[in-house]
Formats: structure tokens, C-alpha cells, sequence
């Protein structure tokens, strides 16, 4: 196992740099003259200090010493200055943006998977049954609405007119003017809150895994996920950092619901459609079979052995999302005024801000890499006869 | 032959409703299972065989209607009961080998948790971790393979060693009767031997039912003692196993053994069964093998013929079964 983790990694690098490569030259092929454009010319930068930012950038050295110098830094963690935003840190604004982005889109990504696979689930159970076609009919109606029509029509519904949520923005302006906090240490914290709960439960339940008898080792898995839950309400209730920040997590929250419901309502049907296809394989095998011969009631194969079996499609592809997240959406970043990683992409680039640009798609590449690898080990967690040996 | 039946399967018709027609897939079939009996269905694919068997557990496919008939387990009828109480039937007195066998593991569970589901099921109160242990490790070693194997996963077995821990999972709830469905078709003729003389040996310590279900007559013929010849949906043929293999009665049985070599008898020429199967979405009229039948007469393209005794607890279903001959069953002998 080790072996074959530290073979991947040395891939993962190697095909990084690749994909580090081949980005860099195609947006420094990009046509127009960068040097007169942004600087050489540019009246927002006094005369004087044309000059100096041109040599600090190393726009006056030949290309390939440009793309030498470039990499040498990446892999120092220094992703450059900004063109637009001279001379704004690269690392600086994807710093700003990017837990914005992770809370928003990985919430909402998470909930509609949930929602899809428990619809597929029941799509699967439930085939030529009326409630099927309900199911199916608004969930690909949703899936195929026009999205920032549909937004809009939400926040309309729910925001203007019955007023129960923000309208837009991530946060209040007004309870934040005292604030102790910038939002983004909020959002830090929220974060790696929910992140090092998500950890310890699945640690303990891989842990709990090795256990050989059977109710230990499901006490265990129970214990463990509750222990992570009151973890979670212990740091936000109970300890002095998490009281103080609470509020101000929770007006955060309140502006999470709406686009996190919208994206729900528009992505789930995708989900349930694979769940619901992987489901009805699955159920077509002979354990399905072996599972009612034991005498196992309906609910209890389904969800034992037909959904346990039927998870592994749609794990992969929600690992692979979660690689997309950090990217978000520019219709959604648009609608709902939250500024994220989005945006920043779709500006960069059409404003040709190239370190920025550069710097947000490699972000992209690790983390399509970094799910690509979790997918491979999570699958040998999930399938027993995936498992690498050694 | 005093002791009541077990299990009585009588004139059960099932039929499978499909777009084109319903398919008469097992029709007016009875027979009767004693404890301890061990009792083999032969024929050819799709002759129902499978569906008999999974019309006992009740587990048909959804598109089967049971028209008549009744199924009797200790004298109450499996196909009146309620779902619920008849899953608590499933497994504790009638558990299942299965045709495919080398499928009918969960990969993603341990083939020890995958016996324990059972376990927890059918046992009140429930056993402990520590029985559970001890059962499954004897019930390994009742089938011949390591007790330390049941913290495996079943991609971990061969072929022979997953089928031989599906027979201690069929085993696990001490069942009363075993339906073994085409148990070691997926296997190689060693290793069928082998499990076949295990099932058969741990059968008959435990005074377990069993009933075989196969199209390889040779391998039922080593392990029952009455044996059910089907075709196309009926039961033509039923009787002791050495009855039937040394005078086949029914012209079906007749030419299903003429066309099986014998490994010890004299060397022959095999005669060939000619044509196939029948259409169950439009069966022929009267006996349903008159369109095959070499000794068919006008009368059997007409009228169905009943079951009729021949023999101590030998039945035949057969207008002319006098006509054919007996000369064969000699070499035909396994």
C-alpha cells in the first residue's frame, strides 16, 4: 500500500508538471503584447515605475528564462504578482477567494449528492410505481432549467418577497462592522471545523473496520460518528474562540441556504439518475437474490446490500467533483453576489492577468489530481476486491 | 414411508405474465418431500426446474402469477402467508444453494458477516459475538474449509471454497430442507464431486431434506433417492432414483438416458434427443413431449396424460409408457 501511494504521488508530480507546462505556454501565447499593454503604456502606473515593474516582473528576459524563473518559484510556493491588481500578491487574492468558494460549493455539493442518491435509491426501489415518474419528471425538469432564471426566481420567492432569507452577498455588512474577525478567518474556521470532523469520523470508522466482531466494531462506528458530532457542537458551544466567533458563523450560514438549496434543486437529478442506474445493476445480481433468501426484509437489502454495493459509481463521481469546487460557478457566483474563485477565473483570463490566471488553474489541476488519487484509495475502501496489495 | 411429508407441492401451476403472453412455466407439478429425503429434479433449460424452486421460497420473478395449487410446509401453505411471516420461513426451514454460486457473495462484505446476517435474523434470542464465532467456525469445518477464512472477503475464495461456504451459510439456521439449484454446475468435475459427497454426507448426518435441482442426470443419480424428471413445465416422471435409472417409464426420461454415455457400463451408441424444447407461450397440446415422441400415438396430440402409478412410489404421466423399451437402462446405469 505504502509503495503504491508514494508511486502515485511521484505520477502525480510528474504529470503536474506537465499540465503546469502546457498551461503557461499556452496563456503567454496568448496574442498582444503584454509588457506595452499592461505596462509600458498603462497610465494608471506613474512613467517612472513602468520600468521597475516590468524588470520586477522579468517580463524584459527572454521566454524560456521567463518560464524557468516561473517554475522555480511555483515549487517555492511564490505564484507572482498580478498584472491588473499590480502589485497585488497572486497568493493574496486566491487567498482571499478561495475559502469563500470551498464552504459555499463544497456545502452545497455535498447536499446534493445526499439528496441525489437517497432519490435514486428510492427511484431504483420504486421502478414503474407512480412515484417514480414524479420523481423523475421534476428532478430532469430542474436539471435542465434555465439556471440564473431560476435563481432569480428563487431569490425573488424567497428573499424579496417572502422575505425568510438574504437576499445576497455571503454576509450582513452591519453585524459585521465591529466585527473581531475578517470574514474569511470565519470561514477558515468553519472549514477546518467541519473538515477535521469529517476526518476523525472517518478515521474512526476505518479504525473500527479492523474489528472483527461484529456489534464492537458497529458500536464503534456508531460511537465514533456521535463523538465527531458533539466535537463539532462542543467547539462552536462550548469553548471560548468558537462562542465568540458563533454568531457571526451563523449569519454566514444564513446566507449559505438559498444558493445552497438552489444548487441542490438544479444538481440532485443528475446524481439520482446514476445512483438509481447503478442501483438497478446491482439489483440484478445473484447476492440480491442470496440477500431476500436469508429472509432479510425489503429495507434491509436495499439499503444493505443494493445501495451499499450501488455507492461505488457515484463515489467516484463525487470525489471528482469535489475537484471542480474550488473553481465554483460564475452564474452562481453572479447571481447571489459572492465573490469567489469564479469570477476571478473568468476575469483573469479575459483580462489576460496570466499570473493570476496561471495560479487559479494549477489550484484546478492539483485538486482534479489530489480527488483522482482519493477516488483510487477510497475505492479500495469501499470495494474489498479493489484493495492493493503489499 | 410412514412418517408425514415435510413438504408437499401440490398440482402447483405458476405462470410468468409477459408482454408477448403468460408463459406456462411450471404446470400441474406435485410431489411430496419427507425428512431426510433427498430428492432430484432433472431436465433440460427452462423446463422449470428453477421456478419450482423459487416458487418454494417464494422468491419468484415479479412478473409470476401462482394460478393454482398449494405449496404445504408442515401443512401450511407457503404461498397464503403473509410477506413477513414468510420471510421468517426463508432460510430458517428452507435455505438455498445457488445455481450461481460464484455470484450470490456480497464482495463488499466478509463472507462470516454475510453467515452472521442470517444468524441475527432467525435466532431469538440473538446468539452473542461468541457463539456466532463458534457456529460459523464449525459450520466451516463441517464443509471443510479454515475457520479463520470467515474474516475474509469472498473475492478471496476459489470457486470450490465459495461454494462449499454458501453450503455452510444454507446450513447456518439448521434448515429442514436444502434446495441445492444446479450447486456445482460453475465447477470443476473434481472439485463437484467432492462438494457433492460433502453435501451429501452432511445431509444425511443432519437429517436434512435436500432437494437437488440439475440438467446433469449424472450427478443426481449419486445423491438422491427419488428423482423427478420435468419437461417443459411438467413433472412426466417420479420415482426412486434406481427405479428410474434402471427402467425409465416415460419415453422423455427413456431418451435423456439413451443420450448419456456410462463411465462404467459396456461402450454404445448414444442416441441423440432430437428437437427441442416447446414454446411455454403456446405449449402443445395434450402430452407436451408428443411432438418429440417416438412412440407418440394420435391420442397423446389430444388429450393430457394423469400421472399413473407403475411401481412402488413410481409414477409416470405417459399414454404409451408400456411401449418403451427397457433394454437401454442397463448401460444407462451411472
Amino acid at each position: 500500500m505504502t509503495r503504491y501511494v508514494v508511486r502515485r504521488l511521484a505520477q502525480m508530480v510528474l504529470l503536474f508538471v506537465v499540465f503546469l507546462t502546457v498551461t503557461w505556454f499556452l496563456l503567454y501565447a496568448l496574442p498582444g503584447d503584454i509588457v506595452k499593454q499592461k505596462f509600458a503604456t498603462n497610465p494608471n502606473i506613474p512613467p517612472e515605475a513602468r520600468q521597475v515593474a516590468i524588470e520586477r516582473l522579468g517580463l524584459d528576459k527572454p521566454v524560456l528564462i521567463q518560464f524557468r524563473d516561473y517554475m522555480i518559484n511555483f515549487f517555492q510556493l511564490d505564484f507572482g504578482l498580478s498584472f491588473n491588481q499590480y502589485p497585488r500578491k497572486v497568493s493574496d487574492i486566491i487567498a482571499e477567494r478561495l475559502p469563500r468558494t470551498i464552504v459555499l460549493f463544497l456545502t452545497a455539493l455535498v447536499s446534493y449528492y445526499y439528496a441525489g442518491f437517497l432519490a435514486g435509491k428510492y427511484l431504483a426501489w420504486r421502478r414503474g410505481k407512480r412515484g417514480e415518474m414524479v420523481v423523475t419528471i421534476g428532478g430532469v425538469g430542474l436539471y435542465t432549467v434555465f439556471y440564473p432564471w431560476f435563481a432569480l426566481m428563487a431569490i425573488w420567492l424567497f428573499a424579496a418577497e417572502l422575505g425568510w432569507l438574504p437576499i445576497s452577498k455571503f454576509l450582513n455588512p452591519d453585524e459585521w462592522r465591529n466585527a473581531p474577525f475578517t470574514a474569511n478567518q470565519v470561514f477558515i474556521r468553519l472549514f477546518m471545523t467541519v473538515l477535521a470532523v469529517s476526518v476523525f469520523m472517518a478515521a474512526v470508522v476505518l479504525l473500527a473496520n479492523r474489528i472483527r466482531d461484529h456489534r464492537p466494531r458497529t458500536f464503534a462506528k456508531l460511537g465514533g460518528v456521535a463523538l465527531g458530532v458533539v466535537l463539532f457542537i462542543w467547539y462552536w458551544w462550548g469553548t471560548a474562540g468558537g462562542a465568540l466567533m458563533r454568531p457571526y458563523a451563523g449569519d454566514i450560514a444564513e446566507h449559505l441556504i438559498l444558493p445552497v438549496a438552489v444548487l441542490t434543486a438544479v444538481n440532485f437529478a443528475g446524481i439520482m439518475l446514476l445512483t438509481r442506474s447503478s442501483m438497478l445493476e446491482t439489483m440484478r445480481e445473484d447476492f440480491i437474490l442470496t440477500a431476500r433468501a436469508k429472509g432479510l426484509s425489503e429495507r434491509a437489502v436495499r439499503d444493505r446490500h443494493a445501495a451499499r454495493t450501488a455507492l461505488l459509481p457515484v463515489t467516484t463521481s463525487l470525489v471528482l467533483a469535489v475537484a471542480t469546487v474550488i473553481d465554483g460557478g460564475i452564474l452562481t457566483e453572479t447571481v447571489f453576489s459572492w465573490p469567489g474563485m469564479g469570477e476571478v477565473l473568468v476575469t483573469s483570463v479575459s483580462n489576460e492577468d496570466i499570473p493570476l490566471a496561471l495560479a487559479s488553474f494549477s489550484f484546478i489541476g492539483i485538486m482534479a489530481l489530489v480527488g483522482h488519487f482519493l477516488v483510487d484509495i477510497l475505492y479500495g475502501v469501499l470495494d474489498p476486491r479493489i484493495r492493493v496489495g503489499g | 414411508m410412514s412418517s408425514p411429508p415435510l413438504l408437499e407441492v401440490d398440482r402447483l401451476v405458476m405462470h410468468y405474465v409477459t408482454e408477448k403472453g403468460e408463459v406456462s412455466a411450471v404446470e400441474d407439478v406435485s410431489f411430496s418431500l419427507k425428512k431426510g429425503e433427498a430428492l432430484g429434479l432433472v431436465g433440460e433449460s427452462g423446463c422449470g426446474k428453477t421456478s419450482i424452486a423459487m416458487s418454494l421460497l417464494r422468491l419468484q420473478a415479479d412478473n409470476a402469477v401462482f394460478k393454482s395449487g398449494e405449496i404445504r410446509l408442515n401443512g401450511e401453505n407457503l404461498l397464503a402467508l403473509p410477506e413477513d411471516e414468510m420471510r421468517r420461513h426463508r432460510w430458517k426451514d428452507i435455505a438455498m444453494v445457488f445455481q450461481g454460486a460464484m455470484n450470490a457473495w456480497n464482495p463488499v462484505y466478509r463472507v462470516g458477516d454475510q453467515i452472521r446476517e442470517a444468524l441475527d435474523l432467525h435466532f431469538r434470542p440473538r446468539l452473542s459475538d461468541a457463539e456466532v464465532t463458534e457456529r460459523i467456525s464449525r459450520l466451516f469445518e463441517m464443509v471443510g474449509l479454515n475457520p479463520a477464512m470467515a474474516n475474509r472477503y469472498p473475492h478471496e475464495f476459489s470457486g470450490g471454497m465459495r461454494q462449499r461456504a454458501i453450503i455452510a451459510m444454507a446450513l447456518s439456521c439448521d434448515p429442514s430442507i436444502i434446495i441445492a439449484d444446479e450447486p456445482t454446475t460453475a465447477l470443476d468435475v473434481i472439485v463437484q464431486d467432492q462438494i457433492l459427497q460433502e453435501l451429501k454426507k452432511i445431509q444425511e448426518e443432519l437429517g436434512m431434506a435436500i432437494i437437488y435441482i440439475s440438467h446433469d442426470i449424472a450427478v443426481i443419480a449419486e445423491v438422491t433417492d427419488t428423482i423427478g424428471i420435468m419437461y417443459a413445465g411438467k413433472l412426466v416422471e417420479l420415482g426412486p432414483t434406481v427405479e428410474v435409472f434402471a427402467r425409465p417409464k416415460h419415453p422423455y426420461a427413456y431418451l435423456l438416458l439413451s443420450s448419456t454415455p456410462s463411465v462404467t457400463g459396456p461402450r454404445r451408441k448414444l442416441a441423440p434427443l432430437e428437437g427441442e424444447p416447446p414454446n411455454l407461450l403456446n405449449p402443445p397440446t395434450g402430452c407436451r413431449f408428443h411432438p418429440r415422441c417416438p412412440y407418440a400415438t394420435e391420442r397423446c396430440s389430444i388429450d393430457e396424460p394423469p400421472m399413473e402409478v407403475v411401481g412402488d412410489g413410481h409414477q409416470v404421466a405417459c399414454w404409451n409408457w408400456q411401449e418403451v423399451p427397457v433394454t437401454i437402462s442397463q448401460e444407462a446405469r451411472p
